[in-house]
């Protein structure tokens, strides 16, 4: 009988844990016009550093808008979840900011298959959604609720084709990562650089993960192409480089904006001296707007932003933004159409607008190379 | 352990109670209380306070309950220790999703296939490897784990690779279509169920019992006339079976599915869902879901020192509660008791053997 009295207890805590805990969240409670915007980011697990940088940006940009006095009558503030970039915690945390009724729009999640996997719910219950990163072709064609703050590699790549065919290299290989993200730079690319006549000498996948490019490297380089293309992000590319000087191979390195990082000097040292790519933030922009936000940035987290940091402090930017033009009684529908009306948003990564009918959004790139240590920004091919 | 209780068909008949005083009342008090958890008291709540996220979190726990529950009737159950489950469920879930967006299939098939395709993936894997044993299984299911995740990662012809799988409908039964969140928790409550009904008369049987015995001493059992290598492969393919419908119900009701839902740490997830539970304790392998995905949830309010605090409470239920939750010996019994699954001996004694 005892054992059983334990048994009925165990589980009645367990399931009485269960409704007080949920429940609990939800209940919304009376106070003045707060406006809330729901921020998913990874800030545990593997990729917990790209949250991190988000949720620096975003608190910074937040408490400008604040003090700017923009919106009259409301304040706005941002709810950060953890999504741990699990779409299953994601999907979790969508209903968890769909039941909240202060919040009007979410920003996030940090890759693709995480941010759709929210999307698919924020597209069927109606809420505004803006990924700082996700690049997924089939991300903004979920529904009209869909929104990100990020060129895709169908701009980025043709953009780079350009360049190289114009600083005269005619061939290429393409070392892209085995994701969504990876296989559309692949595809943006090579049809760009063939479009310009260039021709591709080989396409070598690596899983997500790997960090050893030997073979792929002596494999690319018995091909003698002009270029290699790399679509990867800075802790891969600093590998790569890194076993390509120790394979003594001299091929001329360009590569996916997603390598813009600090951290990719500080891991690659020499070895990434001579790197080309096109980003759309750079620190040294002499625009004011880029240096009081590496300002402050540097000096409240002791680093300097990279690419990751900005796309979140714009996206942060255009959501408010939006938040402000919709006015203090701002609803999902209105923000929704606030957002998609965003013309020229004077960000630091470049006037950003979203096209009317795609939502996809429109930057002007700035050309980049590794020199002496630091990124440098170059002018002509 | 109680599994070695003396089988109640050999006591003289003068021994054995009649079935119909064993607790009949008692049987009835816990289905039906349970029952009324799962299909009145969670919807009562996800109606109650209108939380889209409570019917989120209630869908996920019993997708993880069915999973938990496949992976303790191999794992705790015949003692195969896989860690390679999230793969099964993967193909149950890339079956599900391809048959349904590319062959235009109803639920009605689309599950029951899903389950079929990953138990005969199961089926195919257990051939070779159930010569091995203990860790040398568990590394093998590792490889076809892994296998199977970068298949599905990397032949983008079939599985759109990393692109993931759109559009995926919801569930549907004869003209119905679960497209509310209360429906579609409800239709996955009913699988659930019965998925975990169906482990429960494998489990707590003579063929459970059969199944313990090659997990104790797979040579003595060999010896003493059970067919091991069949016992293995029957588990191992039941298990897979579960997991496929699983993968199908949450291709059905998350609309959209990638690789990444099925990556490496999802299998140990469900395995540490069978550990703390209680491994080999089927009551423990649905205590033990429940904890591992209401937990995180719970704990969001306290930010950045969530994952820590989980860490920290699973660390320290193995540490003190190291047969799990609820244990398997006490498991069996409380099965034995108050579902009326054991035959009762004189006078209030413990129940023992199956019906």
């Amino acid at each position: 009988m005892k054992k059983h009295a334990v048994f009925g207890a165990a589980l009645g805590a367990v399931v009485g844990a269960m409704l007080a805990a949920t429940a609990g969240a939800t209940v919304a409670q009376a106070a003045d016009r707060e406006i809330v915007i729901g921020y998913q980011a990874p800030l545990s697990g593997d990729r917990s550093q790209y949250g991190e940088m988000f949720r620096n940006a975003a608190q910074i940009k937040l408490e400008e808008f604040n003090a700017s006095g923009k919106l009259a009558g409301a304040k706005v503030a941002i709810t950060f979840e953890d999504s741990k970039d699990d779409p299953k915690e994601a999907r979790n945390i969508a209903h968890k900011f769909l039941d909240n009724s202060k919040i009007v729009g979410v920003i996030g999640d940090f890759s693709s298959t995480v941010s759709m996997a929210a999307g698919e719910i924020y597209a069927a219950e109606k809420m505004p959604q803006l990924s700082q990163t996700a690049s997924h072709p089939d991300f903004t064609k979920l529904s009209p609720w869909q929104f990100r703050n990020i060129t895709t590699q169908a701009f980025e790549g043709p953009y780079n084709a350009d360049w190289i065919i114009a600083a005269g290299k005619k061939t290429a290989a393409v070392i892209y990562i085995q994701n969504d993200w990876g296989i559309s730079a692949l595809d943006g690319f090579v049809s760009g650089f063939k479009a310009k006549g260039g021709k591709i000498t080989a396409t070598e996948a690596f899983n997500p993960g790997n960090r050893d490019f030997r073979s792929i490297l002596t494999k690319v380089a018995r091909q003698k192409p002009d270029v290699i293309y790399l679509a990867m992000f800075y802790e891969e590319g600093a590998a790569f480089a890194q076993q390509r000087e120790q394979l003594g191979i001299k091929i001329p390195l360009y590569g996916t904006s997603s390598l813009y990082s600090p951290k990719l000097i500080e891991l690659g040292r020499e070895s990434v001296e001579g790197l080309h790519l096109a980003t759309t933030f750079t620190p040294d922009n002499p625009d004011p707007a880029v240096q009081t936000f590496v300002k402050e940035y540097a000096a409240r987290f002791k680093s300097e932003p990279g690419m990751f940091a900005a796309q979140a402090y714009d996206a942060v930017g255009i959501m408010l933004d939006a938040v402000a033009k919709a006015g203090p009684s701002v609803t999902r529908e209105s923000l929704r159409d606030a957002l998609a009306a965003t013309t020229d948003y004077p960000g630091v990564t470049g006037a950003t607008s979203f096209d009317p009918v795609t939502r996809e959004p429109a930057k002007a790139l700035a050309k980049m190379m590794v020199k002496d240590g630091r990124f440098q920004v170059v002018t002509g091919p | 352990m109680d599994v070695n209780v003396p089988d109640a068909r050999l006591m003289p008949a003068t021994l054995a109670p009649p079935a119909a005083f064993s607790g009949r009342g008692r049987r009835f008090a816990w289905t039906l209380l349970l029952l009324a958890v799962a299909f009145g008291a969670v919807p009562a709540a996800i109606v109650g306070t209108g939380s889209s996220y409570l019917a989120q979190i209630a869908i996920t726990t019993m997708i993880f309950v069915i999973l938990s529950a496949s992976l303790n009737h191999v794992t705790g159950t015949a003692g195969l220790l896989s860690i390679g489950h999230a793969a099964f469920y993967g193909i149950g879930a890339y079956a599900a999703a391809l048959l349904s967006t590319k062959a235009g299939l109803p639920f009605m098939v689309t599950l029951p296939a899903a389950g079929l395709i990953a138990a005969l993936f199961g089926f195919l894997v257990a051939l070779p490897t159930m010569r091995l044993v203990s860790i040398y299984f568990a590394v093998a299911t590792l490889g076809i784990g892994e296998m199977i995740y970068v298949v599905l990662l990397n032949w983008v012809d079939v599985t759109r690779g990393p692109m993931g799988i759109r559009g995926i409908p919801p569930i549907s039964l004869f003209g119905w279509q679960a497209d509310t969140l209360l429906s579609r928790y409800l239709a996955v409550a009913v699988i659930a169920v019965a998925c975990v009904w169906v482990l429960h008369r494998l489990t707590h049987s003579y063929y459970g019992n059969a199944l313990r015995a090659l997990r104790e001493d797979d040579q003595c059992a060999d010896s003493m006339g059970i067919n091991v290598e069949r016992l293995k492969i029957e588990s191992f393919v039941v298990a897979t079976f579960f997991a496929g419908i699983a993968g199908a119900l949450l291709a059905h009701t998350s609309a959209y599915i990638a690789p990444d839902n099925f990556r490496f740490m999802e299998s140990i997830l469900i395995l540490a869902m069978v550990v703390v539970g209680g491994l080999g304790s089927l009551p423990g392998a649905v205590v033990g879901a429940l904890f591992m995905i209401v937990l995180p949830e719970a704990l969001r309010d306290i930010g950045d020192y969530r994952m820590i605090a989980v860490g920290a409470t699973m660390f320290l239920s193995i540490l003190l509660l190291p047969k799990g939750m609820l244990a398997e010996g006490t498991a069996l019994g409380f099965v034995r008791r108050s579902f009326s699954r054991g035959w009762a001996t004189i006078a209030g004694g413990m129940p023992v053997g199956w019906k």
